[in-house]
Parts: C-alpha cells; structure tokens; sequence
C-alpha cells in the first residue's frame, strides 16, 4: 500500500512541477461539487482558468463545512496564490481570516456575501425576480388574481419572493391570493399539493390568472395540478426561475408554464477567472460584488 | 516492535512522505498546528467514541449529535441567552440524548447498531427542527464565542511569525487527558473493558452492566456534544448538518487504534494515532493536490489495509 | 457381576451390532470396550451416569466422529461411518434433545431440508405437492394436528420435537428407508402429553421392524417403553438387562458399580446445629425450581447434585442473584437479597459460574483484572485505581490460590484452564465471602489443579465461609461434602449429611421419577 501511494504521489508531484512553472496556483473550494449547477460553475472556472495559463486544484468536501475550513487552511499553507470559494464565506469565517493574514485573495463564485473576500461574481436575485413578475404582470395585462410559491428560509430565494411580491403589490389591479410556503424537500410534490388545494378552493374559470413561482420546481408542481384539474384552458399562466431543464421543455411544449430565468453560468464562471488573472497579473481588483446579467427564458427563445 | 506498532510505523511512513515530497510547507511547526488544531474536532467525538468501543458496542449517532449541540448552543445565543448558558445546554442537550442511547441499548436491549441509526436518524432531524433548516450565522453568534474557534495560546516566534497553539487543540488536548484517565486510571474504566470482554461474565461478578453501558453512552453523547460546540465556534456559524461526517471518521480512528492493541480491544492513545492519521492523510494529501475523489478512495483504502493487516497478525498470533 | 447378562436373548438379525468401540480424548478414555445391539422390531434403552459414554457412543453411530477403534454391523453388513452422510445412507435417523432447525422455516422446509424439494414445470419450488407430501408424512405419525406451512418457531417444543422426528421419517423418495432410529433424550423439554404422542410414534416405528435406540436418565420412560436396556459405565458395557426381567434398582447398581456404601471414604459429619446459618430460602420458586426450602450453613461444605435439568444449577444461579423468582427469596444472614449479582456480591455471596470461559472470566483481561473486578471498591479511592494496591493485592490473591502465570498482568486467555480456573475462585475468595457458591467447580481441571482447588474450597468452609457447591460429577460431591442436597424436578428430594449416603441413595433419589413424587 504505501509504495503504491507513493508511486501514486511521485507521479501527481513530477506532473505538477512542470505545471507551476508557469503561472499562479489556484485552488477552487466548494462543499457543493455534487449540486448541477455548482459543477457547472467550477467546470467553468477550471477551464477558464487553465486556458488562462493557470494551474487550478479543484476540491471538493461533499458537503462537510468543517472540512472545508480545514481543507482552506490546508491550501493556504501549501501557498497558493489565489482561492475561489463557492460558499459563503460566513460559514468559514476563521480560514478565510486565515487566508487574509496569508495574503491570499479569496474570490468568491455564487458566494452570496462579500465578507472576507476580494470579489464575489453571483446572479442578481432582486434583478431576476424582477424579471419573472414583471413579465407575469405584462402578461395579464395588469390584471388578475396571483398565487405565489416561496420559500424565504433560504436568503438567495427570499430575496427573489421579496422583490416579486413588491412589484405586485405595486400594481393596483394585481391581487396576490395566497403566498405559499413550498417545503423542502420535495418542493415539486408539495407545490402540486399546495396549488391544488388552492384551485380547488377558487373554482371558477379565472379566478386565477397567474402563479408566480420562486424557482421552477415548484412552478412544474404547479403546472401539474393545474393538467390534473383539467383547467388548462382557462389561461393560466406560470413562471419560474433558473431555467432547469424540464422547465424549458415545459415552456418549449406551449402550456401554461410562460417563462423562466437563465442565469448566464458560463459568465459567471469567465468573469471569476478573469478577475483572479487579473489579481494574479498585479493589477488592482475592485472590491466589490459583480453582479452577472440573467435572460428571460420564453416560447420564443426556444424554437 | 512491527506486530504492535505496525499502525504506527504507518503513520511515521506518511510523514516522511509527505515531508519529502512537500518539505516546505508539509514538516513546518505551522503546519503540523494547523493540522493538531484540524482533528481536535474528530478527535474529541473519536475518544468519546472509544469508550463505548470497549464495551463493544457503537454510537452511529455522534455525528447528528455533534450538529443538534451545535445547533442548540447557536439558536440560543441567537435567542439573545449568554454564551455560558448556550454552552450548558448544549451539553445537556448532548447528554440527554447518550442517555437515551444507553437506555435503548441497556435496558431495552436494543442492538447498538440499530437503536442509534435510530437515534442518529432522530438528531438530524431534531437539529433541522431547531434550525428550522437553515444556518445560522454572522451576528447571531457572538463575537467571543466565534473568537475562541480561531484564537489560541501564542507561543513565540519562529520567523518572524507568530506561533499559536490553537484554543480546539487544547481542548482536545484535555479531553484525551479525561478520557486516558477514565478507561486506564478508574475503576469505571476496569468495568467498562470488563463489559467489552465478556459482559456475562462481567455482571455475574457483580459489575452492574446495564449502569456501566449507560455511563458510555452519556460520555459519547457528551464528547459529540463538545465535538459540535468546537465545530460552531471555529465556523462561527452552525449549520443543521455541519458536524454529521464525523461519525464515519470517528469509528475509522478507533478502528485504526484498534489495530494497536494486542488484544484487540479499543485504547484511547491508539485512537489517538488513528485520527492522525485521517488528519495527516487530509492534509498532505490537499498540499499535493490530489483531486479529492482519489483522496476519499486513497483514504478508505489505508484504513481498509491497516485493519486487515491487524486481524491477519492477530489470526497468526 | 452383572447379574442377568445371561438372560438377555438377542432376536436373530440384529438391526445394530456394535461388536467394539473405543475412543480416547486426549487423555480420556471415554469409550473402552461398549458393545450393544439392537434387533429388528426392538426399543432398547441405553443407560449409563454422566461421563459414562453414551454420547460418545452416539457420536459414533452418527459418523460426527472417527472412532479409534469401530467395528460394527448394520443389517449384518459392516458399518464404518465416516460422516453424517454414511450414518443417513446406512438407513440411521437421529432425533436429538437440542433442536438444531432455523426457527424461520416452515414445518414443510424442515422435514425436507437437505432433500431435493419438489420442482414445477418451470423450475421453482412445488409449495403445494411439498406440503402434502409434508401432511402425509405427519399423518402417518399422528401428527395431523400440525400444519405444514407453519412456521417452527411458532410450535409448542414438543411439536417441534415432533417434526425433527417426521424429518428423520422423510425418506428420499428413492433413497434406502431407515433401518434404526436413536433418539437422544427427547423427552427433556416436552410435556407429558407431548412425551405420550411421541411414544406413540416410537411404538408404531417398532411395529413396522425398524430398530430403536433410546438414551434417556428418566427410569419410567426406560420401563414403560423399551425391551432391552444397554448400561455402561466408564465407557464400558457392563450389562444387558430384559426389561421385563429387571427393576430399577438393578439398573442403578449395574450404572454405579457398588453394591454397598462408599468403602473408604471418611466420614466428615459436623454439628451441624450450631453452625449459624449463612444462606436460605423458603419456598423459592422459579421456572426450574419448585417450592424449595434451603438454609446453608456457615462452615460447611454443601453439595446440591442432581440429573441436568434437576434445578441443582438454578438453586445456584438463585442464590447468585441471577434468576427471575416467581416465589420465594433469598436471605443472607437473614436480610432478604435483591435478585442481582451485585447486590449478591455486596452481600458477601462470591459466585463461580459453571461455564468458565462464558460466565466466569474475561479473557482479554488480565489475571489481576480478572481477580478484582467485584472488589475495585477495594483498590480504588474516588474511583481511581491505586495500581500498588492493585498489585499487591492481586498477587497475595495469585499466590494464595496457586496461580502459575509470569505475573499478575498477564491477559487470562494465556492461561491453562486449572490456573484459569484458580483465577476465578481467587476473584470469590479475595472478597472473604460469608458464602461461597461454586458452580462445577473442577470441570475440564486437570488432577493436579483439582486437588488443590479441593484444598481451597475446604480451607474456605473452614474459616466459616458457608460452601455450596453444585457438580454433576458424584466422585466430587463426595469427595467435597459435609453435607449432600439432591435435587430432582426442580425439588429438593434428598437431604443428609454426607457420611450417611451412599452413592445409590443419591442416584435412586436423583432418577426418582415426576410420577412417583407427585404420589409420594
């Protein structure tokens, strides 16, 4: 065993000599790797950055966050140049300190708070749910009776409910019914349930005109009970958020399912690396969040 | 000297590798607190784990227990409850839930294994209650509590940098002293390794066995306890399943000691090499940069050796 | 000596010859010369005291052991059985007292485990053909009452029983049929009814001319049921008795060997009055024990001996504090005693559990570990282990008892089995007990290390300890005893001073039957 791991170690060091030789060492962290979209975001960042002449080490803790701050600290001590965390970094205050006092900047990818770090590159949820409710109201035309899922516990989604709500309440002839708290897990089965319910209880042809749902799982919950009631001709009209991808087939097929919001990931992922090969390049990073535009998701987008 | 110590040997032969082939960062003082000071956290849920090891039995529920403490200790300093206060609950907390365990094994005679896959069940989902499933963080958790995690006790200089045996080090550090004390020292230890080794035999020499498991059970819960407060201190945040990975690396430490000791049975100083043995393996093995995936198979692969080079000399002897 | 060897006609074409068997354990001779033989159409018996080597003998038959020396017939032709497997293609079928079958199985899988199960056209097991041919089978045992597709485990033990011997019945379809039964004690966990229908069985076996081998302790079944008994003795035939022509009393003479009282031995009777008593219990009732009614005097050397299953090891086990009482309680110096070893133990009661390795010692613990564990309180302060006093005290212990280790921290298991065994009695003694109960003592002890254990336990009487021991082994009974208690069904059905009994008197008492007490 320990020559195997030896030979195992000799061949990874003599692979990486030639590597470093050439530009900045970057090790990319996150807890989430098992998550669709992280991996995306951190396939992104590799490959940007490894296209940018850098040699990046990407690691992963399966979801333990005290694995992450030691395996952060571990990282500043081999003496990386620069991190690229995809977590908050509240979660992990004393390593990202740690890094600090190392003079290693800290670049956050989807982070969610700029504590302790350079830079963090995310999506704008206020911007995107700005986007969904106001194209739902454009498309009832001012008017009508709405049904909003949410779920505030988790802050990226309680900002999208947030905005969403007030833009309603912002126009006169828009009534928000019900704001549905979509449990997790199993936000599709509950949604279904949740709306159902509601449909039931609303029993006229439009008395429901719009549902507004903070992400697209429970927009497809809704989608369904809608098919199971039989009303999908009274005009319904959904959206979502993040553009998974049963929701663009939903959106593709016509139904009552009307739009959701992709998040520009490789933007996020190239933005990152260009600001770490700028910091790694010597030139001044702005400390600051920068915020990578989202697009609408409709019928027309997909044909 | 290589039957005995073969674990060890082990462990002294991944330090030279990795000084060799790291020998900047890798043999450096800073490096090895950092790593002292990376499994206090194990460490600690992993010698609480060793005493209800020598009784032979199991608490797969320390790691939801370390997340539940830690959990309740940030929900009530959330709630606006001293630090003091959040920590003893928290304990209390800890301990209720080893009693409970005990109970179920002891006197309910539950198996181990199944009566804490149960219980590790309830804790998680009792953390999540809590936590009402999201993390609590920032300013929720108070600035000294926080501080204690990442602070330490300054040692001098070694190059101009400041030296700092970390605060979790030491408590780990104490709680080995208390747990080597407990199982080697007291007479409730002679018990405990009596209970391990023929519990029939044990009770009809009058041990009250059923007191003494139940006594396990609490230690265990109570160094979960610990483990999870160290966990939220150090993040400064607590997070519903933050500390549930601990469980599998505390029962592989105290099987890696396990190989240690000629007769088989659990000792709290071979628990010891164990979780240095994880930890030294973590650590040298991020400084390398192996992608983690082949960490995790490297790692599951060592311990798979070394216990079974344990039980072929163990069968030979 | 024995008297009607003579009498005994063998009926022509012996199902069973055994001319010879012979075999040693290591240093025991437990078969030496025993020979019997069973005729077609007969229920002979097989007789003998413990250690006499009926099962031996039965191991034999069965092929679960190589024989040193085995020559034997079946049906007139040679039988020299190798495994199990030749014993079952011989035409021989054990019923056994334990019941080896998966409590998850039904009565059907039972009865037909280890034969081909009946198949359906496309290759899966034929449930219904394999339960009638189950029925079937029961039937013909008058066992109609018993479905096959109820699982074992929820039959009474008797039925249970029943089934292993529908299962040594279930001939394979065209596989030899069963010459000779034997069956090992079948009675010791059925009922009486369940005991009568199985005799019903037997008897029908006999009428259709296979031969049965019946080893049993309980004299009415031997009387009622079997033409011949075979008794040995020290693994040795030492009679062949008609039953009709015999009595009991003949049988116990020809198992034991004596005809009159214990020559040699010395009479060791005490006052016993004025000794003040230690132990005692009034009406004690548990599964096994039946209204018994004991003081243990301080002193003294009592010895409970009895058949297995006499209540001679549960009386013990009571007094240890390890029996769940229905009735009854024990008193120490006459302070009633919670049923649990510890409080046993705190109450100055020292235990020696029958099983060593099982109930006695720890085996990965060290001998000074072993020695101490109900005493810690003795050598620790606030709970901590002052080691010194550890050691001294074990080692005065190891060396009081004899105990030939390299030191007092040396793990038990490295022990023999006499020094294993001084350990454990060192643990009772080192609490100077006011009793002291020792469950076979000497069993699996070498000769040397016996006596002086012997030595122990009576220096232990001496000093005032009260002694109760219980031992299936009479030679030690006797050997030990001031006092002898036998014990049977669960009753205390003799009590005397030592000196005043023969070996006859207790073994008469010992095999008294259920029936006869229940009339006396």
């Amino acid at each position: 065993m320990p020559r195997l791991l030896s030979r195992f170690v000799v061949a990874i060091a003599l692979s990486l000599t030639f590597a470093v030789a050439q530009a900045g060492t970057v090790a990319v962290l996150t807890p989430y790797l098992a998550s669709a979209t992280t991996k995306i975001m951190v396939d992104g960042v590799e490959e940007a950055l490894t296209n940018l002449g850098h040699d990046v080490n990407v690691i992963d803790t399966a979801g333990d966050v005290g694995a992450l701050d030691s395996r952060i600290q571990d990282v500043v001590l081999q003496g990386v140049d620069a991190i690229v965390l995809s977590a908050n970094p509240e979660l992990v205050p004393a390593a990202i300190q740690t890094a600090s006092d190392a003079g290693v900047p800290v670049f956050g990818l989807d982070a969610g708070s700029l504590v302790g770090l350079q830079a963090d590159v995310t999506s704008n949820n206020y911007a995107m749910a700005a986007q969904t409710a106001t194209y739902l109201v454009d498309a009832l035309e001012g008017e009508g009776r709405v049904v909003m899922l949410v779920h505030p516990p988790y802050a990226p989604v309680q900002k999208r409910g947030a905005i969403a709500r007030a833009i309603f309440d912002n126009t006169p002839d828009i009534e928000v019914v019900d704001e549905i708290f979509v449990e997790v897990p199993g936000p599709l089965e509950n949604a279904r349930n949740a709306v159902e319910a509601v449909l039931t209880a609303n029993p006229e042809a439009g008395s429901i005109a719009g549902i507004w749902a903070a992400w697209d799982e429970p927009a497809l919950g809704a989608l369904q009970a809608i098919e199971s009631l039989g009303r999908q001709d009274e005009g319904i009209a959904i959206v979502g958020l993040d553009a998974i991808d049963p929701a663009r087939e939903a959106i593709a097929g016509g139904g009552n399912f009307k739009a959701t919001v992709a998040q520009d990931f490789a933007g996020i992922a190239q933005t990152v690396a260009n600001l770490v090969d700028d910091a790694l390049s010597g030139e001044d990073v702005e400390r600051r969040t920068v915020y990578v535009p989202a697009s609408l998701v409709t019928q027309g987008d997909l044909r | 000297m290589i039957r005995r110590y073969g674990t060890l040997i082990g462990l002294v032969g991944i330090v030279v590798v990795f000084s060799v082939l790291r020998p900047d960062t890798f043999m450096t003082v800073g490096n090895w607190l950092n790593i002292t000071q990376q499994v206090s956290i194990l460490a600690v849920v992993a010698f609480a784990s060793t005493v209800v090891m020598v009784t032979g039995a199991f608490d797969l529920s320390v790691g939801t227990m370390a997340s539940l403490a830690g959990m309740v200790a940030a929900a009530s300093m959330q709630a606006g409850l001293g630090i003091g206060v959040a920590i003893a609950l928290a304990l209390a907390v800890a301990a209720a839930g080893g009693a409970v365990n005990g109970l179920l094994v002891a006197y309910l005679r539950i198996v181990p294994f199944v009566a804490t896959l149960g219980t590790l069940t309830m804790f998680g989902g009792l953390a999540l209650m809590v936590s009402d499933g999201s993390t609590i963080f920032g300013r929720a958790i108070p600035q000294a509590f926080g501080a204690f995690g990442r602070g330490g006790l300054p040692l001098g200089t070694v190059d101009g940098r400041a030296v700092i045996l970390p605060n979790l080090t030491i408590v780990a550090l104490i709680v080995l002293v208390l747990v080597w004390v407990l199982l080697e020292q007291t007479g409730y230890g002679r018990r405990l390794y009596a209970v391990g080794g023929n519990a029939v035999a044990a009770r009809l020499a009058g041990v009250r066995t059923r007191l003494v498991m139940l006594g396990a059970f609490v230690v265990s819960g109570l160094g979960a306890g610990i483990g999870g407060l160290m966990l939220t201190s150090r993040l400064a945040s607590a997070n519903p399943t933050q500390g549930d990975g601990l469980m599998l690396n505390a029962i592989a430490a105290v099987f890696l000691g396990v190989t240690m000791s000629d007769e088989g049975v659990p000792r709290v100083l071979g628990t010891l090499v164990g979780v240095l043995i994880l930890g030294v393996l973590a650590n040298g093995l991020t400084q390398l940069q192996i992608d983690t995936y082949v960490q995790q198979v490297l790692t599951g692969a060592i311990v798979v050796g070394a216990v079974a080079v344990g039980s072929v000399r163990r069968r030979a002897s | 000596m024995p008297p009607s060897t003579a009498a005994a006609t063998p009926p022509p074409e012996p199902r069973l010859r055994v001319v010879r068997a012979d075999h040693r354990y290591g240093a025991t001779h437990a078969l030496k010369d025993a020979h019997l033989t069973v005729a077609a159409g007969e229920v002979h018996a097989l007789v003998g005291e413990n250690g006499a080597g009926k099962s031996t003998l039965i191991r034999l038959l069965a092929g679960a052991e190589t024989a040193d020396v085995f020559s034997a017939t079946i049906d007139g032709r040679p039988y020299t059985p190798r495994n199990p497997a030749d014993a079952r293609r011989a035409g021989l079928r054990f019923v056994h007292q334990e019941l080896n079958v998966a409590p998850s199985l039904s009565v059907a899988e039972t009865v037909h485990l280890g034969l081909p199960y009946p198949r359906t056209p496309l290759g899966t097991i034929d449930w219904r053909t394999l339960n009638t041919r189950t029925a079937d089978t029961l039937s013909k045992l008058q066992l109609g009452h018993i479905n096959p597709a109820t699982v074992m485990h929820r039959l009474s033990a008797g039925d249970a029983m029943l089934v292993t011997l529908a299962r040594a019945l279930a001939a394979e379809p065209d596989g030899p049929a069963a010459g000779l039964y034997v069956f090992d004690e079948p009675t010791a966990a059925l009922s009486a009814r369940e005991a009568d229908r199985l005799f019903d069985a037997i008897l029908r076996l006999r009428a259709t001319g296979a031969g049965i081998l019946y080893v049993s302790h309980r004299m009415n079944e031997i009387f009622d049921l079997s033409d011949r008994v075979t008794v040995l003795r020290n693994g040795a035939t030492v009679g062949v008795f008609d039953t009709s022509n015999t009595d009991r009393a003949a049988l116990v003479q020809a198992m034991t060997g004596r005809e009159g009282g214990l020559a040699g031995r010395t009479p060791k009777g005490r006052g016993d009055a004025e000794q003040p008593v230690v132990l005692s219990v009034r009406s004690l009732q548990t599964r096994q024990l039946n209204e018994v009614d004991l003081d243990v005097q301080a002193g003294l050397v009592t010895v409970v001996v009895g058949l297995p299953g006499s209540g001679r090891r549960a009386l013990l086990r009571a007094f240890a504090g390890d029996a769940t009482l229905h009735g009854g309680q024990v008193h120490v110096l006459g302070i009633p005693m919670k049923q649990s070893p510890h409080a046993a133990w705190q109450a100055g009661v020292a235990f020696v559990p029958d099983e060593r390795r099982g109930e006695g010692l720890w085996l990965s613990g060290s001998v000074a570990a072993n020695m101490l564990l109900p005493h810690l309180g003795r050598v620790t302060r606030a709970g901590w282990v002052r080691r010194r006093h550890e050691q001294r005290e074990a080692e005065a212990w190891a060396a009081r008892v004899g105990v030939r280790a390299r030191g007092v921290r040396q793990p038990a298991w490295e022990l023999s089995g006499g020094n294993q065994q001084k350990v454990v009695l060192a643990r009772a003694l080192a609490g100077q007990p006011q009793a002291l109960l020792l469950g076979e003592p000497t069993r699996g002890v070498d000769v040397g290390a016996k006596e002086e254990i012997y030595d122990l336990v009576r220096n232990a009487a001496q000093q005032g300890t009260a002694v109760l021991v219980a031992t299936s082994d009479l030679e030690e009974a006797f050997t030990l005893a001031d006092r002898m208690v036998v014990m049977a069904h669960g009753r205390i059905v003799l009590d005397a001073a030592a000196s005043d009994l023969t070996r006859e008197a207790v073994l008469t008492a010992a095999f008294r039957d259920a029936a006869e007490e229940v009339a006396a």
